[in-house]
């Protein structure tokens, strides 16, 4: 489906084949990595999104139904409803009528401009009861879902570059957010610990396996801990822990010796640790079941129930339904058949006895298999499955009410009130987007911060953000371990790209070819666990399941068979996989430690494509490549032959991976694609990274971000209320193989500037950069600012709107200028401070009662003027005014201005290789140095930047970006990459070659001549181009001073902050400097006089502030003086005396009159 | 031109054109100062007056790049400023705003009505008008297609209206009036006189590669002695123009300015003549527009048409004129 609209994609593919003839012989070691290329066009870089959207809609929400299909009453028995099935179709504009079939005509792009959002009915089928008829309804709506930009449901899939440009769309962004409310909101990865998994942790000595179980249902947590070297089972529901044997005791294992099997197996040294635990049970004397599940039923926390019912508790109930139904839910009990769950128990248990024998057996929270990520499909589906349970009871609610009544005049028809609810499950769904705070009631579940407005800086931005993984849990935890680079995120997470400080190692981001997987489905994998002679684990003793070269078979945690060959199941099972008889996602691993194979079908995992090698070969071989190259294979074909597979983190490290194809030995059993794939979309577009120090590289990916550049293909009809665009942005003449995958090079952020590293002027310390005031004049470094100013014309409680009155509109008013007949300011118009963007009013009275309104009043409506107008010092020029009518028929007034800038001093820059500086001097072009071409820099870079961040890789920049300019092609400075030439050290030597032929020195220094003075520099200057990036921090938008100005309400010191023309504070140390001066009335006026000086009336008696000469508190005016103070300082008495702290002022005489003497 | 070699050991500066055409002129000069070769080259660059778009008057802009955008590109578009001197700077002009004496007006229109391609709007598209000489304000275009330069794409409907006023400049307001493209510039080639420090990873000889002009002169090893009183004096220089001014002409012109400006400094500076021109009431003006004796080459000998003997005598007549007057020319 994807292929067609892949005319961009074919031709970015080109450049990938070395610019070699078809004929030409292709080499499977170097040209493997064309798999990656193919891999993103089936993919993409956003794929796992998409992915998971489409998992939802097409079985996800199907199921939420099927589990909460049928609605009943409590009042007539007979009535019932039912979901049939249930479909989400393609976006509609809310006021549209529901064609099942048929298109709607909204785009993307309109709900942006709109404020509306990009949503889609949500429709079922129904079937009920009306009277004494079943009726069947098809097409229902109940609701409207947001859908994610280019997933199945989405209007822009499939389409094609043309296609997408008449929907004003960019052909290169990859979709993966949703639109809510006209903004972009993208869902973050979240990143959890698996579920359903058991985990053995050790902290302050206390051992436990912990599980969390999740079904549709329930969420809870259970753990197996020992204490005082006794075991038990601690879990919410309990009041107490139980001790181990008991719970077995009440799942019907009642013999010690099987309990004692189940645990140990025949392992003397486990049976020795566990053997404790049965004193215990004896002391309480439990035997029988029935007595273990009094025991449990008689510690468990009491369940509300409703009320009117019987209050007596029923302890054996109580304990089968906890230990049934709450405690590890994930593991079922059918017909009480208690005997999968105590084996899971006591597998459990087993683990914590492993652990406390063998301290490294317990398990690594921070390994990434140990982890899943949450995507927006899930998140939606969690959302969506509480809403619509919501959406039912209130359906139901209302059903009762109506059933109650005694006589009604006609049939309940429930359709009528089905219909009624729509609007919840729509604002909901709406209102967790918009806001990002997720709260699901059946889980407990309060999470802020779930969904983000997309950066939309630069397309890199973007993109980062839709790779990013925000780590959902241990945020305030000191210590390292989260927030370390783990060796098992090879591959699949990026090294470099986190930020710096408090999120640091904490959020992450994908590497180019990380796939995430979603649920496959357990059943027909349980089968080919059969099918390969495993034995059902029912059926087995524990002293079958533990003994030696037994291996237990674990389905997504759950034991369910044993083996005795795990080897020759393990290379079955994946044979199975290669032929496509079980899905690719599905893994499967061999842990040695636990004797136990894990397969593993969940959703969230982590994967990557790896090419298979067998009998030491590659399974891809030249012919697999070259009718790759002639299109006909594609990267899905690659997968069904089984020549490339998917590996998960646990997989992967049970297999031997050779980096390159010469590292393939006999126990190989994989292959790497390209390493530069451990890098994400935001590292890879660093030239050569790995000669840099890494935290430079991680700086970079920082910076990336902030780049100015272009923005996509449809930047130019966007309206988003702050864009910054390049004017003149290049590509970069070092580019990297992700550059081009990703198209970076086609919405690039950034110029080649030809740089000197030397020192000149003084003004260049400090990272400070020179830049030539020529370039600067021809457009280097030229920026565009956009911004959005809304104008809503909004509706009062009383039902008065405001209005454009352009009937105001005075040409020989000098305001008024600027305006057009409409009452709004004209495009293309220049405007400063103060100028009016359009004829606004509001009406004066906007109380809601009409009741004041004396009798035989005009009804016209009183206006008041409310021009909204330009607020900003620096002027602008009017780029777009638009009229926009949002969902709830709000007209809303946009405005654009843009302002084109050029670098001023201050600006910052910033290479590709975490170098920022801002411009310390803009030098005349005839005062910068030059070389004996005339060649004159744009940009002259202190070279202390280099020796402290050995930033090799910038200079590698300068010389391959050197050559590249001699020779008239782009350069390479992939991550890893390889010279063609085996004869070669480096690929720097083939540039230093390529220098020296075009007369240049091979390590890239000229000879340059001092602008001013003419005489040649006395020593060498590296010189060349490097890459460089305007950051979004400007100059202009940050300078900011005043003299007087407002002053805030309460305290009366000035405002805080430049938006507010606030005042510049003389903070704490800068007062501690003055104190320890001692310029003592220095200190006054700033902290009084020119703040918040205040008169008042201070009564010398009583120490009371006074008013108006008089002392309230003495009835006297003889004590009163005047007195000056900080106004804070007198707010703060009264707020004190409001707390009835009485707070007195002693005066004393200034000039005392004994001194005076 | 046929030049006949200088090089007879006299002290007199002396130019010699290696090569010329109208792009580019590549000379070696001789037996002048390090600092007036490179004041020279400085004001080529930033002083020498051209044309250049400097006001934009948009009637229409229909297109999808913004005005300012559309009027940066403009201004960069190279003119021809060989007759520069028949314009005035619009500052010393007698008008208002501007006129024909002192600019020239280029002026823009263009619709594109066709369906399936768009329209590429070049530079040869302006209607050049209003001018004093029929030389000045032409964009210059050099490709064999002769379309010029790429100025903005239109789609079916879209238009551009402007009218484009080109002013006289230089470059130290704005690059877009710089005559030069790359000057080049380079003297001593071999580093007889080691005002660099030659470094070196093993091999000297190896690693920087000769260039052209080093051919001409000894190398180091020919060198006897290392001579400490030596001062560079020969100059190769190569001036690349972006084609407004021919570039022999844009050298001649840029030792006019320097004149002038040296003229200005020496009126400054000598009592007589400054009584003439208070300091007081001294207001800003153009460069050339010197307004007293020292006009366009009244004083310096006859016009620069020449590289030969004709500019070495003025500057030897500068020597005996003010000779005694001022610092300058002392230690020449």
């Amino acid at each position: 489906m994807v292929r067609h609209r892949d005319e961009a994609i074919d031709a970015m593919l080109e450049p990938f084949y070395y610019q070699k003839h078809i004929t030409e012989k292709i080499d499977t070691a170097r040209d493997k990595w064309n798999l990656l290329p193919a891999f993103l066009k089936v993919k993409g870089l956003i794929k796992q999104h998409i992915d998971s959207f489409n998992y939802f809609l097409e079985t996800d929400l199907k199921q939420i139904v099927k589990a909460n299909q049928k609605v009943c009453s409590d009042v007539d028995q007979k009535f019932w409803l039912e979901y049939t099935d249930i479909r989400v179709l393609r976006p509609t504009r809310v006021d549209e009528e529901i064609q099942p079939h048929g298109g709607s005509t909204v785009t993307p792009h309109e709900c942006r401009l709109r404020d509306m959002t990009y949503a889609a009915p949500i429709v079922v089928d129904i079937k009920y009861r009306r009277g004494s008829t079943i009726v069947k309804r098809k097409d229902i709506q109940i609701g409207r879902m947001p859908i994610m930009l280019r997933s199945r449901n989405c209007h822009l899939k499939g389409k094609n570059e043309s296609e997408l440009a008449c929907m004003n769309e960019c052909s290169v962004d990859p979709g993966g957010y949703f639109i809510v409310r006209g903004q972009e909101k993208v869902i973050l990865v979240q990143e959890q610990l698996s579920k359903n998994r058991v985990i053995v942790e050790s902290f302050k000595g206390v051992t436990q396996a912990s599980v969390t179980s999740s079904t549709h249902e329930r969420k809870s947590k259970t753990y197996v801990l020992i204490k005082k070297d006794r075991i038990f089972v601690k879990h919410n529901i309990l009041v107490e822990d139980v001790p181990i044997v008991i719970v077995l005791k009440a799942m019907g294992i009642q013999s010690d010796q099987e309990i004692l099997q189940l645990v140990a197996g025949a392992d003397k040294v486990y049976q020795d640790q566990f053997l404790i635990n049965f004193e215990e049970v004896m002391k309480d004397d439990i035997q029988t079941q029935q007595q273990a599940l009094e025991y449990i039923g008689s510690r468990v926390k009491i369940m509300r129930r409703p009320v009117g019912q019987y209050h007596g508790r029923n302890y054996q109930q109580e304990a089968i339904e906890a230990l049934s139904s709450i405690i590890i839910t994930h593991v079922p009990v059918q017909g009480m058949n208690f005997r999968p769950k105590a084996i899971y128990i006591a597998y459990m248990v087993k683990r914590v006895l492993m652990a406390i024998d063998d301290p490294k057996l317990v398990d690594d929270r921070d390994y990434v298999g140990n982890k899943r990520l949450e995507l927006a499909g899930q998140m939606l589906s969690l959302l969506f499955e509480d809403l619509f349970k919501k959406f039912n009871n209130d359906f139901k609610a209302r059903v009762d009410k109506v059933l109650k009544k005694a006589n009604r005049t006609n049939e309940l028809d429930a359709y009528e009130h089905l219909k009624l609810h729509s609007n919840h499950i729509t604002s909901g769904m709406d209102r967790a987007i918009a806001t990002g705070s997720w709260s699901v009631k059946r889980f407990k579940m309060e999470r802020a911060g779930i969904s983000h407005v997309l950066s939309r800086l630069s397309y890199v931005s973007a993109l980062g953000m839709l790779t990013r993984i925000s780590s959902q849990f241990e945020k305030t935890r000191k210590v390292s371990g989260p927030r370390a680079l783990q060796p098992s995120q090879f591959g699949m997470l990026c090294p470099s790209d986190t930020p710096e400080g408090e999120q640091c190692g904490l959020v992450k981001n994908l590497a180019l070819m990380t796939h995430i997987t979603t649920d496959d489905d357990e059943d027909p994998v349980r089968k080919i666990v059969f099918i390969l002679g495993a034995e059902d684990i029912s059926c087995s003793t524990g002293v079958e399941m533990y003994r030696d070269g037994a291996y237990i078979i674990f389905i997504n945690g759950t034991p369910i068979a044993t083996t005795m060959q795990p080897k020759r199941f393990l290379t079955g099972f994946r044979k199975f996989r290669r032929m496509g008889r079980i899905s690719e996602f599905v893994s499967v691993y061999i842990n040695h430690h636990q004797a136990a194979v894990h397969i593993a079908t969940d959703e969230g995992r982590v994967c990557r494509p790896l090419i298979i090698v067998e009998k030491c070969r590659s399974r891809v071989t030249q012919r697999h490549l070259e009718s790759m190259r002639k299109g006909m294979m594609d990267f899905d074909d690659f997968l069904s032959r089984g020549l490339v597979e998917y590996l998960d983190v646990n997989e992967e490290n049970d297999s031997n991976i050779a980096l390159y194809e010469t590292n393939i030995q006999a126990h190989t059993t994989h292959l790497e694609i390209e390493p530069f794939t451990i890098l994400g979309a935001v590292a890879g577009l660093i030239p050569f990274p790995h000669h840099n120090q890494s935290p430079r590289n991680t700086y970079q990916c920082a910076m990336g971000k902030q780049a100015i550049g272009a923005i996509g293909y449809n930047q130019q009809v966007r309206m988003d209320s702050l864009l910054y665009l390049m004017v003149y942005p290049q590509k970069p003449l070092v580019k990297t193989r992700t550059i081009e995958l990703i198209q970076y090079d086609k919405l690039p952020a950034g110029q080649n500037a030809s740089v000197a590293v030397m020192s000149y002027s003084g003004y260049d310390i400090e990272d400070a950069l020179v830049l030539n005031k020529a370039s600067c004049d021809r457009g280097f470094g030229r920026c565009q600012v956009f911004k959005k100013t809304n104008i809503p014309l909004s509706r009062n409680i009383n039902g008065s709107l405001d209005i454009i009155n352009a009937g105001l509109l005075d040409l020989t008013k000098e305001q008024h200028k600027k305006l057009d007949w409409d009452g709004l300011i004209m495009k293309g118009e220049k405007v400063t401070k103060g100028d009016i963007y359009a004829l606004k009013q509001t009406p004066l009275n906007t109380t809601p009662s009409t009741l004041l309104r004396p009798e035989g009043a005009s009804r016209t409506i009183q206006y008041k003027n409310a021009h909204p107008s330009y607020k900003l010092p620096v002027g602008a020029v009017i780029d777009q005014v638009a009229l926009t009518s949002s969902e709830s028929d709000i007209t809303n007034i946009k405005i654009l201005t843009r302002q084109t800038r050029r670098p001023e001093l201050g600006d910052k820059f910033s290479s590709r290789h975490g170098q920022k500086g801002v411009v310390g001097l803009i030098a005349e072009q005839a005062d910068m140095p030059f070389s004996q071409n005339g060649v004159c820099p744009d940009i002259i870079m202190n070279p202390h930047g280099f020796p402290s961040r050995m930033t090799v890789g910038k200079m590698l920049e300068l010389i391959a970006g050197k050559s590249g300019v001699m020779t008239g092609a782009l350069q390479y400075g992939t991550a890893f990459l390889k010279p063609r030439d085996p004869g070669v050290q480096s690929v720097v030597e083939g540039y230093g070659s390529e220098l020296i032929k075009h007369g240049f020195h091979y390590e890239g220094k000229d000879m340059l001549t001092c602008g001013i003075t003419g005489e040649v520099i006395p020593s060498y200057v590296f010189t060349g181009p490097i890459y460089y990036q305007k950051l979004k921090h400007m100059v202009q938008d940050k300078m900011h001073a005043r003299a007087t100005g407002p002053i805030a309400l309460l305290t009366r010191q000035p405002t805080e902050g430049r938006a507010r023309d606030g005042g510049l504070r003389l903070g704490e140390m800068e007062r501690d400097c003055l104190i320890a001066y001692g310029a003592s009335q220095l200190l006054r006026e700033r902290l009084m006089l020119s703040s918040d000086q205040h008169t008042c009336d201070v009564c010398a008696e009583c120490g009371l502030i006074g008013y108006s000469g008089w002392c309230q508190v003495c009835e006297s005016s003889a004590g009163v003086r005047k007195m000056v103070l900080p106004y804070a300082a007198k707010l703060l008495i009264q707020e004190l005396g409001s707390m009835n702290v009485r707070t007195s002022l002693k005066l004393v005489e200034e000039f005392p009159a004994s001194k005076m003497e | 031109m046929d030049y006949m070699d200088m090089d007879t050991g006299d002290n007199e500066p002396a130019i010699n054109v290696r090569d010329s055409n109208d792009l580019n002129v590549n000379f070696i000069l001789r037996n002048v100062d390090l600092s007036l070769a490179n004041s020279l080259r400085r004001v080529v660059q930033s002083e020498v007056p051209t044309m250049a778009i400097d006001l934009v008057e948009i009637e229409s802009n229909t297109s999808v790049l913004p005005d300012e955008f559309i009027a940066h590109r403009l201004g960069l578009i190279p003119l021809t400023s060989g007759n520069i001197e028949k314009v005035q700077y619009s500052r010393d002009c007698d008008c208002d705003d501007y006129c024909e004496k002192c600019s020239v007006t280029l002026s823009l229109d263009a619709r594109c009505t066709d369906e399936r391609s768009n329209m590429h709007l070049y530079s040869r598209d302006f209607m050049v008008s209003n001018r004093a000489d029929l030389s000045v304000g032409n964009p210059v275009i050099r490709d064999p297609q002769g379309k010029g330069i790429l100025i903005a794409k239109l789609r079916k409907g879209q238009e551009i209206k402007m009218k484009c006023i080109a002013k006289k400049g230089i470059a130290k307001e704005h690059a877009k009036w710089m005559p030069t493209a790359a000057v080049g510039f380079e003297y001593d080639p071999n580093n007889l006189l080691r005002h660099l420090d030659l470094w070196y990873e093993e091999n000297a000889k190896e690693e920087w590669p000769v260039s052209e002009n080093g051919k001409l002169e000894p190398t180091q090893e020919e060198q006897e002695v290392f001579d400490f009183d030596a001062t560079p004096n020969r100059f190769y220089v190569n001036l690349e123009t972006v084609g407004g001014v021919e570039a022999d002409r844009c050298f001649q012109q840029g030792i006019t300015v320097l004149q002038n400006k040296l003229a200005d400094i020496i009126s400054a500076l000598s009592p007589e003549l400054a009584n003439n021109n208070p300091v007081d009431d001294y207001q800003p003006r153009s460069p050339g527009a010197g307004g007293d004796d020292y006009g366009n080459g009244t004083s310096y000998g006859g016009g620069f048409s020449t590289h030969g003997p004709g500019a070495q005598s003025s500057y030897g007549g500068q020597r005996t004129e003010y000779a005694g007057m001022t610092s300058y020319g002392g230690n020449y």
